[in-house]
């Protein structure tokens, strides 16, 4: 019966058909390997678990069911995952999708970390990394219908080294070598071409040639990579490198998650070239001290002299996809990969030299050895083998675009489907949605923002909205009279309300009086501005008025045209923004402490940049953050944006990766001219005007999705615009000067 | 541009004194007071010649609300110059005035030169706080006093040029190591005249620099341009 199963495997239809359309070169390997020895050692199924399915898309009926195994044959262990044939649930489902998906014996000595996921709704799923060396993959996240992820990991642990990561109880290693001793007796191992299971996760011998073309070479990102590589594997010797705090792996699990087109992008392209058989790995060299030891005056100067601007670790992997994609379509065959972004047993998920999150590389695209000629655009030896690489100017123009492309705005006919007929949301997640990718049309933008701000609920009815507005109508009327009713014999007596009145006063002639809304004597409009804030500023008198705020309602005046409507969205607004205009500034320092950890996560080399040129204080942001990006953005565009952050989609504080998306994109410069604070801000403030929103916001919502839960933990609790734990008193102020 | 020195000035003061209004007559030579308010902080830049010398300010205008104090205190490091301003009509700002001193004394560094500004001295008939005692209070801390006006432009021009002459006169005395750029004074070109007088217009000497800055780059010039200036000269 196992033997049969086994012998299933290799005679499974999928697998034939992969042998013809040639998608696997390493798999032939593996089940080769796997099932020539099974005649003689034979093979265990040692765990079998039926319904475990994986997402290509988020739609239901494209969800593909499989059959996982664990196999123990002598003393190794794999992996496999083969779909169901063609039956019941996706009869969409073509042959070439199962092929794509399909593991066919992946051996645990190739993995490096089981990430497992619960999820408060939905099945629990596990994301499995794989490490040759340097070069990872990740498989797509595995769905188990039926349970069994316990089962699976403590079969696993049965059978190999399987340790649970101290930083992070739901990741499991695998053959972490973390005993020195044991390292060097694995890397004394024999390569796996003769003994496939105990695959030593090391790098192997250099090329002397291509060190020696690298240390010549002139480009900046080139050297820069051939540099860090010395560097690298310094590091991995020293410290234990946890996959848990490490970025790349995660931002890998993420690109578990990425679409089915580049997936079968990805599968194209490497189908394109399988027929040459290269197998990277049958030149490795187990010779760890020799890739280390290469050029070692990279170390002393090349690192510091040679490439001023550290790679972009989140770049690195966005820019593979988009790489990948833009190899795909262009249709020159001159540089003939082998594979782009490196192998996997499937040849279908991702790939990227990552050595840690420290000092990534720039994307290596293995070149075919045939193509020598190709050296002279640049070559890089690493433990894989040869790689041509792309370099960084090409990345500056390809930049970082992962986020799903913009769509236009929500029209009227669009909204009305959102509706039922008596006016309430159907669906406010994917109203959420909708807007969150394209915004409102403008002349929509009256009735949706109420409900994005929260004034009116999403349930609410028509007539409900109606019947609010005119009890909010009252209610605002009454809280204006109390300071319209203040005499001027009063007023004398009462000095708090005549410096917030007079400061009032002063800014909304300030605000905004280039637009024709607000502009000229006498602006009816400046007048609304100043009375909704004198009144907010009773309504919430211990928060009272503080400059910024009168950038927040302008745009909602604008919008709502009403000025009971407008002051109660901006109360709305208020009630998550309000703390970023804390008199201690503690909102501010949570929302910059926010942003500096987030580029912590998601851009260490710039994070050490700041560090080391004492600007982690963020100040540079600080109008980004209170006024969330109003000054740097046409008005049209603030609204955009605004509308955008309200959806609370992603996160609640998507702005916060707007930040570290703008930051990003300016980090070749910011490090490159060696930016000191002063520098900085001026040329943060100078980009006021200059910022492609639509990129950007792609941008945020990709390094949103890359921090996943540990961007999250990024964010301190209460950070605006979180909604305010309600103790009570929500601003306790020092009775100080307004 | 090239300048002999470049000297980074920091505006504080109360919100609503006229920090911006001051900045934009000085740089733009114009009235606008429907800007919009400061938030954090804002930029402006002007060459102005002293001792024959082009000298670059880059001026600072910060926000004035007390709120945005913390925020403000970051911007002090390494300015040469402070314009601190109040507004003559109105009471408040100038007894603020402590405090704002304070701050700079507390976050910038000891030989920042302060000219003390009463702005709006057109406004004469609303006038709070006498002349005298805004000179009173400058002789009481050491701060260079005058009385301005952001809309007629009176005292504008001279208020940030006596600053510069002072931070310059700091500099000849020697007070200031100029190679620290915690003083706020950058060198540039040897501290000889750059290839440009900035918006005063260049001379034909400046014409002459700039093209040897542009063929030869600014490498070059410092190595010669003294030897080349000389030359020139006599």
């Amino acid at each position: 019966m196992q033997e049969a199963e086994l012998h299933d495997l290799s005679d499974d239809a999928d697998y034939a058909a992969s042998q013809q359309e040639g998608s696997a070169s390493m798999m032939r390997c593996y089940s080769s390997k796997l099932s020539t020895s099974s005649e003689t050692e034979g093979a265990e199924i040692v765990y079998l678990k039926d319904n475990v399915a994986i997402h290509p898309t988020q739609y239901a009926f494209e969800r593909i069911s499989g059959r996982l195994k664990l196999i123990k044959q002598g003393s190794a262990l794999f992996m496999t995952w083969i779909p169901y044939k063609r039956q019941s649930t996706n009869a969409k489902l073509s042959e070439k999708d199962r092929n794509l998906y399909t593991i066919r014996a992946v051996p645990f000595a190739d993995v490096r970390s089981i990430r497992r996921h619960t999820p408060a709704l939905g099945w629990q799923y596990i994301i499995v990394v794989l490490s040759s060396g340097r070069n990872r993959l990740a498989f797509p996240p595995l769905y188990f219908y039926n349970g069994g992820v316990r089962e699976f990991l403590t079969t696993i642990k049965q059978h190999v080294f399987l340790v649970r990561s101290v930083e992070d109880t739901n990741v499991f290693l695998l053959n972490d070598f973390q005993n020195p001793l044991q390292r060097t007796l694995s890397s004394l191992e024999l390569p796996r071409a003769v003994s496939i299971p105990s695959m030593p996760s090391t790098p192997a011998l250099p090329r002397e040639s291509t060190s020696h073309e690298n240390q010549e070479r002139t480009d900046v990102g080139i050297s820069d990579v051939s540099a860090s590589i010395p560097q690298y594997n310094g590091k991995r010797r020293q410290k234990f490198h946890d996959p848990a705090r490490d970025i790349s792996i995660q931002v890998l699990e993420k690109f578990s998650f990425v679409t089915k087109f580049a997936r079968e992008t990805t599968s194209q392209l490497f189908r394109e070239s399988h027929g040459n058989g290269f197998r990277p790995l049958e030149r490795r060299k187990s010779n760890q001290s020799d890739d280390y030891s290469h050029k070692p005056s990279d170390d002393a100067e090349g690192v510091a002299v040679q490439s001023p601007v550290a790679p972009d670790p989140v770049e690195v992997y966005v820019c593979s996809l988009c790489q990948l994609i833009a190899l795909c379509n262009n249709a020159s065959a001159h540089l003939s990969m082998e594979s782009v972004l490196g192998h996997g047993p499937t040849g279908t998920w991702f790939s990227t030299s990552i050595p840690g999150n420290l000092m990534p590389t720039s994307i290596l695209v293995e070149q075919k050895v045939p193509y020598r000629e190709h050296n002279r655009d640049g070559e890089a030896a690493t433990n894989v083998g040869t790689f041509e690489l792309i370099s960084y100017k090409e990345f500056d123009k390809l930049s970082l675009v992962w986020g799903k492309p913009r769509q236009p705005p929500l029209g009227l006919e669009e909204w009305a489907t959102f509706l039922d007929s008596e006016g309430r949301v159907v669906d406010s997640k994917a109203l959420r949605k909708r807007i969150f990718y394209g915004g409102i049309e403008h002349k929509l933008r009256k009735e949706v923002w109420a409900i994005l701000l929260g004034y009116h609920t999403y349930e609410s009815t028509y007539a409900e909205r109606k019947h609010q507005r005119s009890i909010k109508k009252t209610e605002y009327e009454t809280i204006k009279s109390q300071w319209q009713s203040i005499s001027p014999a009063q007023a004398k007596r009462f000095t708090k309300f005549r410096e917030r009145k007079g400061l009032i006063e002063k800014d909304v002639v300030r605000t905004d009086r280039s637009l024709s809304f607000y502009d000229g004597d006498d602006n009816p409009n400046v007048n609304l501005l100043r009375d909704i804030l004198l009144t907010y500023s009773f309504y919430n008198f211990d928060l009272g008025y503080c400059q910024g705020m009168s950038d927040l309602l302008s745009p909602i005046l604008f919008v709502m045209e009403d000025e009971s409507e407008s002051f109660w969205c901006f109360v709305a607004l208020m009630e998550c923004l309000g703390p970023n205009f804390n008199r201690d500034q503690s909102g501010m320092h949570s929302q910059l402490f926010a942003l500096s950890k987030l580029v912590e996560l998601l851009d260490n080399p710039l994070h050490n940049y700041f560090k080391q040129n004492d600007c982690l204080n963020y100040f540079f942001c600080f109008r980004w953050m209170l006024i969330q990006f109003k000054r740097e953005l046409e008005y049209e565009k603030t609204m955009r944006l605004w509308e955008v952050l309200w959806t609370h989609y992603l996160s609640e504080h998507l702005h916060l990766y707007v930040g570290v998306a703008i930051l990003k994109r300016y980090r070749g410069k910011i490090i490159g001219e060696q930016m000191d604070f002063d520098t900085l801000i001026r040329f943060i403030n100078e980009l006021s005007g200059r910022i492609d929103l639509d990129a950007t916001l792609r941008d945020a919502e990709a390094l949103c999705i890359c921090a996943g839960e540990k961007g999250a933990d990024c964010i301190p609790p209460g950070t605006p615009p979180s909604m305010p734990v309600d103790n009570g008193l929500l601003y306790s102020q020092q009775d100080e000067v307004l | 541009m090239s300048y002999a020195y470049l000297f980074k000035y920091i505006i504080i003061g109360d919100t609503g004194v006229g920090k911006s209004c001051l900045l934009l007559q000085f740089t733009d030579k114009r009235f606008q007071p429907v800007h919009d308010l400061t938030i954090g902080v804002e930029f402006g830049a002007r060459m102005i010649t002293i001792d024959n010398k082009p000298i670059k300010l880059q001026i600072w205008d910060t926000a004035g609300q007390e709120s945005f104090r913390s925020i403000t205190r970051s911007y002090y490091r390494g300015a040469a110059g402070a314009l601190l301003v109040y507004d003559i009509t109105r009471r408040e700002t100038f007894n603020h005035l402590a405090s704002w001193l304070e701050d700079a004394r507390q976050h910038a560094n000891a030989n920042m030169t302060i000219m003390l500004i009463g702005n709006k001295c057109d406004l004469a008939h609303r006038r709070a706080v006498t002349t005298e005692e805004g000179q009173q209070f400058a002789k009481d801390h050491g701060l260079i006093f005058m009385e301005a006006s952001a809309k007629t432009a009176q005292n504008v021009e001279e208020a940030f040029i006596k600053t510069a002459s002072t931070i310059y006169t700091k500099i000849q005395d020697g007070v200031f190591d100029v190679s620290n750029e915690s003083y706020g004074i950058k060198v540039g070109y040897g501290g000889i005249p750059g290839p440009s007088g900035g918006r005063d217009g260049s001379s034909s000497q400046g014409a002459i620099i700039v093209s040897f800055v542009e063929n030869y780059g600014e490498e070059k010039w410092r190595k010669y341009g003294e030897l080349i200036y000389n030359f020139m000269v006599y």
